[in-house]
């Protein structure tokens, strides 16, 4: 407990300093974000407007599109729906791909056995498994959650186990002159060693999730914001069309950040101030 | 040096990048056909009028697409010259200068219940139903029927593929949907009598049909008339002689991997559609209207069916001259 507050003191001392030295507009990150994203607006209304095609709508005609998709219900429903498969194929593949991953790293039959099997599925091109998914798990929940574990689990398990096998050996061989015992040696050793990495195919596994689950909702059967893209573009509604897109995305990449800031705020505090 | 040579092999790279995105130009009695679906059985009439257009001079080259969408977009973008489907809703709002110009096939959809829970239309009052997608033809269908016989559905859920219905249906997990006559007849052959079906009155909406640019019609329309000419006396042979399909697929080599087999299902389905009448005879000179109401009730068109123009979504000129060289049936 001690570590975490000194560290947190740190933090700020850190973060002072470096606005006390930076100036003008670097000393707020947060206003160049806003900069970077205004000037992808504005360049995306310009394309919107030139046209680029007549399948573009302008970054205006799709931001009223958000908002009236907001107002009406539909996207909210929607998204109610493809969070059900996402998180649950999400949260299955980080218990279970950590379990694995970390089985593999540990024991050499493990590593045989299971880590060809996923370096083959990292390695396939997922989305023509998926009508495989439908012959045997019909079109349910149970086959959209299914695709989002074939795509989140590889990345997961394969992380984890290079993580573990690769931990650093000095911190083993001092666990061992310690005569820590070999349930020590994991839960003090190895996977705190191997967190940052095993962090690291989390969040690229819960980014495959998505994927994961608009393929499905495309694929297997329309629900959610699969129904919503392709019942947008069979209308030619297209600005509703990039809105639900862009709003996937923008909960992809929000869900990302959310993740890294949970790892370095109550997993790995040492990282913070960096 | 080796920079050099890198930057220009990619300033070549880029060049024929942007060089074969360009749309190069069809020269005259060219005309690129874009499917907007994988060809079936059902495609035999299309693909037989189309080899007949070729020995006639046109000189045809077939885009195989994905998505009906696809084909559209790819009329407008000028990647394609003629387009299969029916683009309403394109039309419409994208308000692109595309004109339908001859109707090849008519919407032939089955609905089908399970005979131990359902026995007429009026049993599906407040029941679950399982279509296509929405927005579909085929849940167009189902919202015509149940609003000609005065009932409301329960629940409309969205099942992709009507072979994924079809084993939906017999493996019990729906109990009422629409499929299409192939699927229509497996279901028969593998569960004889436990489905009923059930009767669509008043159907004749376009399923398929021809479309392109407005600028193509009328720089292409010697190309054009030929194929419109083919697409209708190919209909009419057909539907004066259902076995004429399978002449057609045997003689110009049709659907080759679907193999000699498929020879039967092609005659059974031609049988069929002959006898249904959903082949048109005058390429479907007067179908707008009737596409207007049923379009229109699917969501794909806004606006009072009585109230569209039909010269905002057809250009009828081809199918005029046709029709007044081959004469009207």
């Amino acid at each position: 407990m001690n570590s975490v507050r000194s560290s947190e003191g740190e933090a700020l001392l850190i973060g002072g300093a470096s606005q006390g030295q930076a100036a003008g507009l670097l000393a707020s990150p947060a206003l160049l974000r806003l900069l970077s994203i205004v000037l992808f607006a504005a360049i995306w209304e310009v394309a919107g407007r030139v046209p680029v095609s007549f399948a573009f709508p302008t970054f205006s005609d799709t931001a009223v599109a958000f908002f009236g998709l907001v107002a009406d219900g539909s996207l909210p429903k929607a998204y109610v729906s493809t969070l059900q498969p996402l998180v649950l194929g999400v949260v299955l593949s980080a218990l279970l791909g950590v379990g694995i991953g970390t089985l593999c790293g540990l024991s050499r039959a493990g590593e045989w056995l299971l880590v060809p099997v996923f370096i083959v599925l990292q390695a396939a091109p997922v989305a023509a498994f998926i009508p495989l998914v439908t012959f045997v798990y019909g079109i349910g929940l149970t086959a959209k959650t299914l695709a989002v574990m074939i795509l989140a689990l590889p990345v997961i398990v394969l992380n984890t186990y290079k993580a573990v096998r690769n931990v650093n050996g000095s911190l083993l061989l001092m666990c061992r002159s310690f005569l820590g015992t070999r349930r020590q040696e994991i839960t003090r050793i190895v996977l705190p060693d191997a967190s940052p990495v095993i962090f690291a195919g989390l969040r690229l596994g819960v980014a495959a999730g998505f994927v994961g689950v608009v393929l499905a909702e495309l694929l297997i059967t329309p629900t959610g914001i699969g129904d919503l893209i392709t019942f947008h573009r069979s209308r030619a509604d297209y600005a509703e069309m990039y809105a639900t897109i862009a709003s996937i995305i923008a909960l992809s990449t929000l869900t990302l950040v959310a993740l890294q800031w949970l790892e370095t705020r109550v997993f790995r505090p040492e990282k913070r101030g960096r | 040096m080796i920079g050099m040579t890198r930057r220009m092999v990619m300033a070549a790279a880029l060049a024929a990048t942007v060089g074969g995105a360009g749309v190069l130009p069809a020269a005259a009695g060219d005309m690129r056909i874009a499917f907007g679906d994988l060809p079936g059985i059902e495609s035999i009439q299309t693909l037989a009028a189309i080899e007949r257009a070729k020995e006639r001079g046109v000189n045809v080259e077939l885009i195989i697409l994905n998505d009906e969408d696809l084909a559209a977009q790819a009329i407008v973008s000028g990647q394609a010259d003629v387009g299969i489907g029916a683009p309403y809703t394109l039309i419409q709002k994208v308000g692109v200068p595309i004109r339908m110009f001859t109707q090849i096939s008519t919407l032939r959809f089955f609905p089908v219940v399970n005979g131990e829970f359902y026995k007429e239309w009026k049993d599906l009052d407040g029941q679950e139903i399982a279509v296509q997608a929405r927005g579909s033809g085929t849940e167009a269908v189902m919202l015509l029927m149940a609003k000609n016989h005065g009932i409301t559905y329960g629940s409309v859920s969205y099942v992709p593929g009507s072979e994924v219905r079809r084993n939906a249906l017999l493996q019990g997990t729906i109990k009422a949907s629409i499929v299409d006559a192939a699927n229509r007849r497996a279901l028969e052959a593998e569960a004889p009598g436990k489905f009923i079906l059930l009767p669509v009155e008043d159907l004749s909406a376009t399923d398929e049909g021809l479309f392109a640019t407005a600028d193509y019609l009328s720089k292409g329309a010697a190309d054009v008339d030929i194929l419109v000419e083919e697409i209708i006396s190919t209909a009419r042979e057909i539907t004066a002689n259902p076995a004429a399909a399978v002449e057609f697929r045997n003689k110009y080599k049709l659907l080759p991997d679907l193999g000699p087999e498929a020879d039967a299902e092609i005659a059974a389905y031609y049988e069929e559609t002959a006898k249904a009448g959903s082949l048109p005879l005058n390429g479907g000179i007067d179908a707008a209207a009737d596409d207007f109401g049923f379009f229109s009730l699917a969501g794909q068109i806004e606006g009072d069916p009585a109230s569209l123009k039909v010269e905002d979504f057809w250009d009828t000129a081809p199918l005029d001259r046709a029709l007044a060289k081959l004469g009207k049936k």
